[in-house]
């Protein structure tokens, strides 16, 4: 493999794009069927413009993810990994991390001021 | 390269049984979580922990490192190390083996020992997505992992966008099927409007596919760097912009830093601090862009000369204003 590349390379930003389930999946190096039960459980949100339809997993292949989707299915799954945690139990992490995150900006801003 | 004692890495005895080690990894997992975790090193823990208890949870794993760890006078942590040739020889793993990358992220020490033997180039028992493939279906095509990267970025480069040199370190396995690490940069077109979150896809980047099979994706993911000048929602951006008194209370014409460069700005008179102006569409670029908000912050000069301590009285006496007050009937309004 080349040690550099001078060239400079351009990406597709997710969100302007979305990823589908299997990208999502080969993302997170987990498989189709934990994107689809988290997606049923309500642990993972769709950005496809049918979050509030019923969710079908006939339709699986047409679910969009977007940005905050990844790095949230990321989380779950190391958590889920790292101590066989059940997915209630790992959403409930996640969940708790994200609000932390929120209030440490809302304390880094009010410290700034 | 140096010898891994995984027992002492992980605090737990020779003798330890399954449900001990998994306690112990548990606990430090938790400690070392880089979510949560405070320690500095802690992200390079968690690599170490998970290193460990890959091998130690894994009992054909477990076994052939206590072999190789008794073979000679014994070895200590840190110790320069060799393996013996062909020590791996007959060792057969099975179950979820250790694909190169997955190898390569943990100690050179690890590489060398499981990561070419566990099943090479994959070595899962399938199912999972993500760059495997299944033991002995050795001609089957196979996508490469995707990669993960952070990149940080000041505020400015996602009003202007930016080109960024990431440093990535892959792992392949050579002819011999033993694992190699290859270092790379790759000068990165990081375009502007992005948000805090969002990733760049970077299409084939990822590990090198198996059988023909297509190379992953490298996802890198956006953050800014802390900036105390800014706050960030999304594409809104808030600044605090101070005034001088006499600004505030009588308006007035200013430039003002922004992400974007200066920009005047009119400020109206009797502008109270923590008042909001809002000039719209200066925030970060994109199809929507968003909003920059300018917090008025009054700032007081300083009564440390006799003539800035006369304005001050001067001020008192001719003002008959109790901020108390003024901010009771405030609230009461």
């Amino acid at each position: 493999m080349n040690a550099n590349n001078d060239s400079i390379i351009s990406g597709v930003l997710i969100d302007e794009t979305t990823l589908t389930i299997v990208e999502l999946a080969n993302a997170c190096s987990v498989e189709y069927t934990w994107v689809v039960q988290h997606v049923e459980d309500g642990q993972l949100e769709r950005t496809d413009g049918a979050v509030n339809a019923a969710i079908s997993r006939a339709d699986a292949a047409e679910w969009r993810f977007a940005s905050a989707a990844l790095i949230r299915a990321r989380r779950l799954a190391n958590i889920e990994r790292t101590f066989d945690a059940n997915a209630e139990v790992a959403a409930l992490v996640v969940d708790l991390l994200e609000e932390v995150a929120i209030l440490k900006q809302q304390r880094f801003a009010q410290r700034r001021q | 390269m140096e010898f891994r004692d995984y027992y002492q890495i992980l605090g737990v005895s020779k003798t330890a049984d399954a449900d001990e080690i998994k306690k112990a990894f548990r606990k430090l997992a938790r400690k070392y979580h880089p979510d949560v975790s405070k320690e500095p090193d802690a992200a390079a823990r968690m690599t170490e922990l998970n290193e460990a208890n890959t091998v130690l949870s894994d009992p054909e794993k477990r076994a052939a490192y206590d072999r190789l760890a008794a073979g000679g006078q014994g070895h200590r942590a840190g110790q320069d190390f060799r393996p013996p040739p062909d020590w791996n020889a007959g060792n057969e793993y099975s179950g979820d083996g250790m694909s190169a990358d997955e190898a390569a992220r943990f100690s050179d020490f690890f590489s060398s020992m499981f990561g070419g033997a566990a099943g090479g180039p994959g070595g899962n028992a399938g199912g999972r997505a993500g760059g495997r493939r299944t033991r002995g279906a050795g001609e089957q095509q196979m996508r490469g992992e995707d990669h993960h990267a952070k990149v940080v970025i000041d505020l400015a480069d996602a009003y202007t966008g930016a080109t960024r040199a990431i440093n990535l370190r892959a792992a392949r396995l050579d002819d011999s099927g033993h694992v190699v690490t290859d270092e790379r940069t790759l000068n990165v077109n990081i375009p502007k409007g992005l948000k805090e979150g969002q990733h760049i896809r970077l299409a084939g980047q990822g590990s090198a596919g198996f059988g023909g099979g297509p190379s992953g994706d490298l996802f890198l993911e956006i953050s800014f760097a802390a900036d105390p000048r800014y706050r960030i929602d999304g594409r809104d951006v808030t600044a605090i912009m101070p005034l001088a008194p006499w600004e505030a209370a009588l308006g007035a014409t200013i430039e003002m830093p922004t992400p974007s460069g200066n920009v005047q700005v009119k400020v109206p008179p009797d502008s109270q601090a923590g008042r909001k102006l809002r000039l719209k569409g200066r925030g970060i670029p994109g199809e929507t862009p968003g909003d920059l908000y300018l917090e008025i912050s009054v700032v007081l000069p300083p009564a440390d000369t006799e003539a800035a301590r006369a304005v001050y009285e001067t001020m008192a006496r001719e003002m008959p204003f109790n901020p108390r007050v003024a901010a009771n009937t405030a609230k009461g309004a």
